[in-house]
């Protein structure tokens, strides 16, 4: 071999040869080219392993020039529990027994540093086959071992994920911290185990794993969700993505596996999904129920109507027919049999007008307010119409149901032109205004009012302040105007003062 | 109220179930000008025996064809929506008797299907006898003087 030390400085030159490829054959050319590569250490050894020549990639990596090692024994660039070991002497063995070794392992530098080399030993041999040395090639992967140790230790700490790895027939042949985590084996116990074992019993027989394998392989990619098992038999239920790993070649080598327990998004959803049956079901029973009450008014309304229109009606007959041969007092004990049977009519009118408020679907839509005042007037009796006054701009509208809206100030005004001193003629003024976002209808009255601590009383089904005799209602009128306005999403309160008179305000959505 | 048999008085079927308020009805209409006779079955399926002139509504002389017909919707056997639709149904004139519900319901359901049965009318039962005689008399007034009344009796006709 040539001296390192008979390398051109101006490049490989030679111009004795008379054709460029007759040179580039040429021994002397080869010999050149090892001596100029410099990303790889290209050296021979001796059949003992002393160090023959050196090239320009061996002095950039070990440090030493090639006058300084060249004749040193190749044991140099051990690390000293390799040189205990007699690892130098077996790597020249198995290279001179089978031809070829190849290793990967620290190395040190001429200034004691280490780097991670993968070497190539290849014996030599002359034509006779007797062994006239070694080649040796080494690399530096450092940066590359580097890189994987950062790569598997991300791997390996994560803890959320279980990641590991299948060899082509699904043998394990890594683990992480999450696998170790959500399957409760450790990377001794489960690492060349074959991964069905974490399938249930009715999937493994199935012949789940290899489906799953077989998906991954023929399109690149298996993403799942199942049943898995853990060491203790527990079972969870698992998100599950698998991706095939191919050589440089395209031959599969393996599989990457990533499962994630998910157990807990999986009780998540069946506990929503309970609880929308739930309430289906309560809608449901609901709606019967609403079903049932609709047929209950009706039939109230058809059947208890119908005798109390004979009591009315009879109680009339005989006044009208057979009042002149009555006696006065007969006469009187007949009008209050009309009078209690009108009033009980209008008790179930009321009451059913109540409920159906309560059950019935009410879809608000733009309502003028103008328009509701004059169909709530228009439902006054004939005596009673001329003693509203209604002051409402005629473009003003609220977001509200119209027939609700006509019924709720029609029981207002009823209400204000009730409650009148005897002798006073009663009168409502009824006003609307708006405001940020609301309207607000304003219905007063200069009747007798309420004291304070009955104000919010009012409002409820059956509440009354006074006597039947005294004023005569229901007691739902009001009630009816709460239930109505709420519903509406509306707000409804009254200011008031005992002599003076009341003002009933209700606050509707603009529109 | 006994049939008149002389036919002098426009006839007018009631369908009516509740005597009482047959009897109200009567009073009602006695208390209005301008006279009918108004012959009352209990029941959908008498309606339907009477306007077929079934027994023992077999004697046209004491059973004649109507001008119009009264009807309740709450009726025992066959219900007044029933009846109606028994009615528009037939082939021969009588599908073109005037039906006029009366009735205590206001529910709106009932009033689409009268109206979708075929009813030319549709009247609530007031509260009190004052205003049932008041309703009454319009109606006599309209629909028994104005009104223009198709013919109902005789043989089928293809169209009907």
């Amino acid at each position: 071999m040539v001296p390192a030390n008979a390398r051109s400085k101006e490049g490989i030159s030679v111009k004795n040869s008379s054709t460029e490829l007759d040179l580039l054959q040429s021994e002397g050319v080869f010999r050149l080219m090892v001596e100029r590569i410099r990303d790889y250490a290209i050296f021979m050894l001796s059949p003992e392993g002393i160090i023959a020549s050196w090239n320009e990639g061996a002095e950039r990596l070990k440090l030493y020039k090639g006058e300084e090692i060249i004749g040193k024994h190749f044991s140099i660039f051990y690390p000293e529990a390799d040189l205990a070991s007699g690892k130098p002497a077996m790597e020249l063995r198995v290279a001179a027994e089978v031809g070829r070794f190849e290793d990967e392992g620290w190395r040190i530098r001429k200034d004691g540093t280490r780097f991670w080399a993968n070497v190539i030993i290849t014996a030599i041999r002359d034509h006779d086959g007797k062994l006239i040395g070694f080649g040796k090639v080494t690399r530096d992967m450092t940066d590359r071992r580097e890189a994987e140790r950062r790569y598997r230790l991300l791997i390996e700490g994560v803890t959320d994920y279980a990641i590991y790895s299948l060899d082509k027939n699904g043998i394990i042949s890594s683990w992480n911290s999450g696998a170790e985590r959500i399957k409760q084996y450790s990377a001794e116990e489960i690492i060349g185990k074959h991964f069905s074992q974490f399938y249930t019993r009715e999937d493994a027989e199935g012949g789940m794993p290899a489906k799953v394998l077989e998906t991954a392989r023929n399109t690149g990619h298996y993403e799942g969700e199942g049943w898995r098992v853990r060491k203790d038999g527990s079972k969870f239920w698992s998100s599950v993505v698998v991706t095939p790993l191919r050589d440089d070649a395209g031959e599969i080598i393996g599989y990457s596996k990533i499962t994630r327990d998910i157990t807990d998004r999986l009780k998540l959803l069946e506990r929503i999904q309970q609880h929308a049956d739930e309430l289906e079901h309560r809608v449901t029973e609901r709606e019967q129920a609403n079903a049932e009450l609709e047929a209950f008014s009706y039939s109230v309304s058809h059947d208890l109507r119908g005798p109390l229109r004979a009591i009315e009606g009879f109680s009339d007959i005989i006044l009208t027919d057979f009042g002149s041969q009555l006696p006065p007092p007969a006469v009187e004990l007949l009008k209050n049999i009309v009078r209690s049977s009108i009033r009980m009519n209008r008790l179930v009118q009321d009451l059913l007008d109540y409920s159906r408020l309560n059950r019935i679907e009410i879809r608000s839509s733009t309502v003028n307010i103008a328009a509701a005042m004059k169909d709530a007037c228009e439902q006054l009796q004939e005596g009673l119409r001329d003693k509203v006054t209604v002051t409402v701009p005629a473009t003003l509208n609220v977001s509200a149901h119209q027939g609700t809206l006509t019924q709720v100030l029609f029981n207002l005004i009823i209400n204000g032109l009730k409650f009148y001193p005897p002798g006073h003629p009663p009168h409502v003024e009824v006003t609307a205004h708006r405001g940020a976002k609301s309207v607000v209808i304003e219905v007063q009255d200069k009747g007798i009012g309420i004291a304070k601590q009955h104000q919010e009383r009012i409002f409820q089904v059956f509440e009354r302040l006074h006597s039947n005799d005294a004023y005569s209602g229901t007691g739902i009128g009001l009630a009816i105007v709460k239930r109505g306005i709420t519903r509406m999403g509306g707000r409804v309160w009254v200011e008031s003062e005992p002599g003076k008179g009341s003002t009933f305000f209700i606050s509707l959505p603009a529109a | 109220m006994t049939p008149d048999t002389q036919f002098t008085k426009p006839v007018v079927l009631l369908v009516e179930d509740d005597s009482f308020d047959f009897q109200l009805i009567q009073a009602a209409l006695g208390r209005t000008p301008g006279e009918i006779n108004l012959i009352r079955v209990e029941d959908g399926d008498k309606a339907v025996d009477y306007l077929t002139g079934t027994a023992p509504y077999d004697d046209r002389k004491k059973y004649p064809i109507p001008i119009t017909m009264i009807l309740d919707i709450k009726l025992p056997r066959r219900s007044g929506l029933e009846v109606l639709q028994w009615l528009r149904s037939q082939t021969t004139p009588i599908c073109r008797l005037p039906a006029v519900m009366l009735t205590s319901s206001n529910h709106q359901v009932d009033i689409n299907r009268a109206f979708e049965r075929g009813a030319n009318a549709y009247l609530m039962k007031p509260e009190s006898v004052r205003e049932l005689a008041t309703l009454l008399g319009e109606f006599k007034t309209f629909w028994l003087k104005r009104m223009e009344f198709p013919e109902v009796d005789g043989k089928p006709k293809n169209w009907c």
